[in-house]
């Protein structure tokens, strides 16, 4: 042991010494600190603006003046999505897929207000947070430092007398490996810091700051051991750098990029467009409550009387409208439903075909793996969708019920005709300020632990693959040192 | 009788690149406190000799011994008895004298008492001045005192010396091979690999003249004289002629 800290010291000394290296590290270090500052500020006040957002939207429903319920149901509300703990560390899908949707009755809308809709084009370039500086930075700054940490001493002839003075192929890689592997703690210390400090500050919970920590450090290893390796194999310094350069273009850069584009193609999602006009399609197919004659409301109207025993829907107990609101919207919700699920679906598997490709790159595995610690993930967004649906829901049932037991069906029908009637028609504003307000829950530690799990143990599979390229390598060192 | 064997002992050594035999037959030993010198035109063997006393090539047949160990099986113990300065000394250019010294010997877990650094530097002729400096501004001669001075801390029982004197002035060469009977007196048994009659021929004891990969003659030094270098070059001629 005492021979790999003699190598690690002697390699991390060289790393001191050299201009180059040193200012290659500080200037990443930099980098990350800036990162993981601007970004932490830019996600605490992201924090502070959705719950004020929130509140205020709370409020506003809440006073709104006593009218008609089904007034409330398209005044609508708004659900906004609280900030994740682990944001400021990888804001993961959140700037494209919008924070805050609109409620109301009759349909269902997507979120909106995405960071990168609403701010600087510079933003649509991705955010500067630690993850980017992790994931893509650190280890092209890792090859350029590293690429001839053993190559080097080969061209200079040092590895022959180090071999001979007594260092075998094995302590010299794990010495060289120790070293590079100092580098990219003070390249990620900033992040280590921030992860540290939204964890004791309260945002963060502790398995997930242990999950993203644990995460970048096996993919760190991972390219610091394959460094190390690659630098073994070759001839030359200047080999290994081109060497490490492709291997990093095509699993950082390449295969990341191309991924997305090959889930699409695979997995294709309809436009916009062509959604709603679908959904609309299928509204019309679904009915016209307003139509006595369609066959499906006239079949409800058919089945209320007969539940409630009587012949006419002026003899009901309750307004009839309402009855019929609330039908109404559970089958517009069970279709906004079945799309909804139709096109997650669809990401949820885009999302599988990026997890195997994650065979070609580690990169897209710390991706996941960040993102999902993080709560940014696509699962983050839909479980916040589904939550905000099902609120929705529940909210425009409420109302609609309301309809049907505070406001009589003759006020109802006399409302626009009839000053007096359209007066009895409003209900008391206390009926808003009783509705629930928008709780969205988070998954459990253990789920997101064991959505990570998988991306987990591709990278540490990509780091056993590292280290037995090395224990090759380091076998070849040791029969020859030429 | 392992402490009977010479320190560096080749046997019949044959080593084969593909159908190439650089080394055929060769058979060579150098005693503790001898200076041998292989002598050898371009292509003869002599660096394969080398590579096969530091275990970076394993032999094809016959048997090669350092210390007792066969390079080939027990690299790490042949390593820690051997000091092998090449012709161009290899040092870590970020690193003064003494760190490079120190790193060498602690990769080698080679103790050493307070002080020895400096008195092995003196011994070697290295300026004070230099001792602090980083290397990467000394010169071939500095390097090489450096060399030995590691060497002599390490206490090796054997010196593989490659070309040592090449692209040394008269008097570099003169300080060198005054460090290499030291380190004779001491007991080192020494092999030089040179093409250099005449430097061989001031330092040391017996002189192999190799060929095709084996040794085609042999001279010991005798009298005053040690050699006559006419007879040495005729052997020289003859060899390389073979």
């Amino acid at each position: 042991m005492s021979g790999v800290l003699t190598i690690a010291r002697n390699e991390l000394r060289h790393l001191a010494r050299s201009r180059v290296a040193l200012t290659g590290i500080l200037l990443v270090a930099l980098l990350s600190l800036t990162a993981a500052l601007t970004s932490s500020a830019y996600q605490a006040e992201q924090a502070g603006l959705r719950e004020r957002l929130q509140h205020t939207a709370n409020e506003e429903f809440e006073s709104q003046p006593d009218r008609h319920p089904h007034r409330v149901v398209h005044a609508g509300h708004f659900a906004v999505r609280p900030a994740s703990g682990l944001a400021a560390m990888d804001p993961g899908v959140e700037a494209f897929t919008g924070n805050m949707i609109f409620l109301e009755g009759h349909r269902q809308n997507s979120a909106n207000f995405g960071d990168a809709r609403q701010s600087s084009l510079l933003v649509r370039f991705g955010q500067l947070a630690p993850a980017l500086v992790l994931q893509v930075v650190a280890p092209l700054l890792l090859v350029f430092i590293g690429a001839g940490v053993i190559a080097g001493e080969r061209e200079r002839g040092t590895l022959r007398q180090a071999l001979l003075a007594g260092a075998s192929g094995p302590r010299l890689l794990v010495g060289k490996a120790m070293a590079l592997g100092g580098a990219a703690l003070i390249i990620a210390a900033p992040a280590a810091a921030l992860l540290l400090w939204l964890s004791l500050s309260g945002p963060a919970r502790g398995s997930a700051v242990l999950l993203s920590a644990g995460g970048y450090a096996v993919y760190l290893a991972f390219w610091v051991v394959l460094i190390v390796a690659v630098s073994a194999l070759a001839g030359r310094s200047r080999s290994a750098l081109i060497a490490l350069v492709a291997i990093w273009s095509f699993g950082v850069l390449l295969v990341p990029r191309m991924a997305p584009e090959a889930a699409i193609a695979i997995d294709p999602l309809p436009t916009r467009v062509e959604t709603d006009i679908a959904i609309q399609r299928d509204l019309r197919g679904l009915g016209d409550s307003h139509n006595p004659d369609d066959p499906y409301f006239a079949a409800f109207k058919r089945k209320t009387l007969a539940k409630y025993g009587v012949t006419k829907v002026e003899d009901l107990p309750l307004n009839y409208r309402g009855l019929l609101g609330m039908e109404g919207e559970k089958l517009t919700s069970s279709l906004f439903d079945r799309y909804a699920d139709s096109a997650f679906g669809a990401m949820a598997r885009q999302s599988t075909t990026m997890d195997a490709l994650s065979a070609l790159s580690p990169t897209i595995a710390i991706r996941r793996l960040s993102m999902t610690a993080a709560e940014t993930d696509l699962a983050g967004y839909r479980r916040f969708m589904e939550q905000a649906e099902a609120y929705r829901y529940d909210l425009i049932q409420r109302l609609n019920l309301l309809q049907a037991t505070a406001v009589t069906a003759a006020d109802d029908a006399a409302k626009s005709s009839d000053a007096a009637a359209e007066a009895r028609s409003r209900i008391s504003a206390e009926n808003w300020r009783k509705m629930p307000e928008f709780r969205p829950s988070r998954p459990t530690e253990s789920a997101v632990l064991a959505r990570a799990a998988p991306s987990f143990v591709v990278l540490a599979t990509w780091l056993a693959a590292a280290a037995l390229l090395a224990g090759f390598a380091a076998h070849r060192i040791s029969r020859s040192a030429t | 009788m392992q402490a009977e064997t010479p320190p560096v002992a080749i046997h019949d050594l044959v080593v084969r690149y593909g159908e190439r035999r650089v080394l055929d037959g060769l058979s060579l030993s150098v005693g503790a406190g001898e200076v041998y010198a292989l002598l050898g035109g371009n292509g003869a063997g002599k660096s394969t000799t080398l590579q096969a006393l530091l275990g970076f090539v394993a032999p094809t047949s016959g048997e090669v011994r350092v210390c007792g160990h066969a390079p080939s099986d027990e690299p790490v113990e042949v390593r820690r008895s051997i000091a092998y300065i090449p012709e161009n000394v290899a040092l870590y250019e970020h690193l003064s004298a003494r760190e490079n010294v120190t790193y060498f010997l602690d990769l080698a877990g080679a103790r050493r008492r307070p002080g020895e650094i400096e008195e092995a530097f003196r011994t070697v002729g290295l300026a004070a001045e230099a001792w602090e400096r980083r290397v990467s501004g000394f010169s071939k001669g500095m390097r090489q005192k450096t060399a030995i001075a590691l060497a002599m801390l390490r206490r090796a029982s054997v010196l593989l010396l490659d070309e040592p004197t090449s692209g040394l002035d008269p008097g570099a060469a003169a300080d060198f091979n005054a460090l290499l009977t030291t380190l004779r007196a001491e007991g080192a048994a020494i092999l030089i690999v040179t093409h250099d009659l005449v430097g061989a021929a001031d330092i040391a004891d017996r002189i192999g003249f190799l060929d095709h990969g084996r040794i085609v003659d042999e001279a010991r030094a005798a009298g005053p004289e040690r050699f006559d270098l006419r007879a040495l070059h005729a052997l020289f001629t003859r060899a390389k002629a073979a």
